[in-house]
C-alpha cells in the first residue's frame, strides 16, 4: 500500500525527501504504471511535479531543459527535436512523460537519452554536481534537476528510430548523431545508439569510419557495420538480438538518407 | 494511510473528494465521482481507454496521481454532449459506425476533441498521430479516422452559421483554459 505521496516544492526539498527514502516520480508514466499493476505496492512516492523543475531556456546557443519538462513542451521550444519526439510514445503520454524521467527508463525505451548522448549533454544534479549524460549515476539523495546541451547547427543533427509500427512503439534500433562536415567530408561526429545494448551507448567505431570521409553509401554502410563492434543487443518482445545486430547498418544508413543523396548528387 | 482532500473542476463543475495516496485521476473519476466514461483498460498507459483532458490536453488518467493536479480543470466524455444533443465528434462517430464494442470510444473521442481544439483542420496523418495512443480492437481504425475528419468538416460548416458557432465554442471541451 502506498502510504503517502509527497510533493516537495523546491529542488532542495525534493532532494531532502529523496534522502529520506521513497520512490521518485516525475511524469508518472513509468512509476504509476507500476503502482497500478503491482510492482510498486508499498512505501512513499515523491512526485517532482511541484519542485519547480520544468522549463526550457536557450542562452547563447545552449539549451537548458528542466528535468520535469514534458516532451510536449520540449517539442514546442526546440523544433529540431520534433521529429525525434514524435517517435516517443503517443501525444497523451508526451503530455506527461519528462526529459529527466526518460534518463532512467530501461532500454529499449529511453530514446531521448539517445538524443542527449549524441548531443553530448551535461546533467545537472541537486547539490551543484554536474556529469556527462553517459556517466550519470545518482548519488544518495541526488536528483536530476536539468540537462544542458548546445543546440546543433542546421544540417548537423540526425535521428532515426526503427519501430514495429510507424508511431507509438518501442525501438528496434535508435540512432542519433551530430555530424559536422567541412565541404563533403565529416570533420566531427558523435554517434549514439539505443535499443542495442543494456544502456544507451556511443559508437566510437562508427565515428572513426565517418571521420574525414563523405556521407556516401559506401562510407555509411562501412560505419554501420563497424558500429556492430560496440553493441551488446538483447532479445525482447520487439526484436531479437540477432535481428537488431542484423538491421543496425540499414538503419544507420537511413539516419543520414537526406544528406546521402545530396552528397552523391554533388 | 492518510487520504487527502482534492478539489478539481470536472466538466465545468467544482468537485471535492477524498483521495488515497497516489490514487489515479481515473480511480477518482470512476470511484469517487461516478463518472464512468473513462475506462479502466491496461492500467499502464498503453491502451488509451482512460484518455481525458487536463487543462485542455489529453492525458492517460490512469497515470496521473490525482493529488498532483489539485485545483486543475478536467474534461471527460460526460461533458461533451449538451444534454441529449451530441457534439460533432460524437455525431460523426455515430453516423460513421466508428464504434463497435464501444470500450475505446470515450478515449478516442477525447483524443479527437483535443486534436480538433488545437487543429480544426487536421490531415489524415495528424488524426492518426493524435489517436496513436488509443487502441481499438474492433474497427481497424479506418471508420474512427474517417469520423474524426468528418467531425472537423462538420465544425467548419457549423462555424459558418453564427448560432451553431456559439454552441460549438460553448461545448468544445478541449479548449485551452
Amino acid at each position: 500500500m502506498i502510504t503517502a505521496l509527497r510533493m516537495p516544492e523546491s529542488p532542495e526539498a525534493a532532494a531532502e525527501a529523496v534522502a529520506g527514502g521513497g520512490r521518485v516520480m516525475a511524469g508518472g508514466t513509468v512509476v504509476m504504471a507500476q503502482v497500478n499493476t503491482g510492482p510498486i505496492d508499498a512505501g512513499e512516492l515523491i512526485s517532482l511535479s511541484r519542485a519547480g523543475l520544468s522549463g526550457v531556456t536557450v542562452t547563447g546557443g545552449v539549451a537548458r531543459v528542466g528535468a520535469t519538462t514534458t516532451f510536449a513542451d520540449l517539442a514546442r521550444h526546440l523544433p529540431f527535436l520534433k521529429p525525434a519526439i514524435r517517435t516517443l510514445a503517443s501525444p497523451s503520454i508526451r503530455n506527461l512523460a519528462t526529459v529527466g524521467g526518460n534518463l532512467f527508463v530501461p532500454q529499449p525505451h529511453g530514446d531521448f537519452a539517445v538524443c542527449l548522448e549524441a548531443l553530448d549533454a551535461t546533467v545537472e544534479l541537486t547539490g551543484g554536481r554536474e556529469t556527462p549524460v553517459g556517466q550519470l549515476e545518482l548519488g544518495a539523495g541526488e536528483i536530476v534537476t536539468a540537462v544542458r546541451f548546445r543546440v546543433p547547427e542546421d544540417g548537423t543533427w540526425f535521428f532515426h528510430k526503427a519501430m514495429r509500427r510507424r508511431l507509438n512503439s518501442a525501438a528496434i534500433v535508435t540512432v542519433a548523431a551530430t555530424v559536422r562536415r567541412t565541404g563533403n567530408d565529416v570533420s566531427a561526429a558523435r554517434v549514439a545508439l539505443g535499443a542495442v545494448a543494456p544502456r544507451v551507448i556511443r559508437s566510437p567505431a562508427a565515428e572513426n569510419v565517418l571521420l574525414g570521409r563523405p556521407l556516401d553509401r559506401e562510407v555509411l554502410d562501412a560505419a554501420g557495420e563497424a558500429a556492430r563492434a560496440d553493441i551488446a543487443p538483447f532479445d525482447d518482445a520487439y526484436a531479437s538480438a540477432w535481428y537488431r545486430r542484423r538491421v543496425l547498418p540499414v538503419h544507420f544508413r537511413r539516419t543520414f538518407e537526406a544528406v546521402q543523396s545530396e552528397t552523391e548528387e554533388s | 494511510m492518510a487520504s487527502s482532500v482534492v478539489t478539481l473542476t470536472v466538466n465545468g463543475r467544482e468537485e471535492e473528494f477524498l483521495a488515497r495516496p497516489a490514487e489515479s485521476l481515473l480511480a477518482s473519476l470512476r470511484d469517487r465521482l461516478g463518472l464512468m466514461a473513462a475506462k479502466r483498460g491496461c492500467a499502464q498507459g498503453s491502451c488509451g481507454t482512460c484518455t481525458v483532458l487536463v487543462g485542455g490536453r489529453p492525458v492517460m488518467a490512469c497515470l496521473v496521481p490525482v493529488e498532483t493536479i489539485e485545483g486543475g480543470q478536467v474534461s471527460t466524455l460526460e461533458g461533451v454532449a449538451d444534454g441529449e444533443r451530441l457534439d460533432e465528434v460524437q455525431q460523426a462517430f455515430l453516423d460513421g459506425f466508428a464504434t463497435q464494442c464501444g470500450f475505446c470510444t470515450p478515449g478516442m473521442i477525447m483524443a479527437a476533441e483535443a486534436l480538433l481544439a488545437d487543429n480544426p483542420d487536421p490531415t489524415r496523418e495528424e488524426v492518426v498521430e493524435a489517436i496513436s495512443g488509443n487502441v481499438c480492437r474492433c474497427t481497424g481504425y479506418h471508420s474512427i479516422i474517417a469520423a474524426i475528419l468528418d467531425a472537423a468538416d462538420r465544425r467548419k460548416h457549423a462555424a459558418g452559421k453564427p448560432t451553431d458557432s456559439t454552441d460549438r465554442q460553448k461545448h468544445a471541451p478541449g479548449r485551452r483554459q
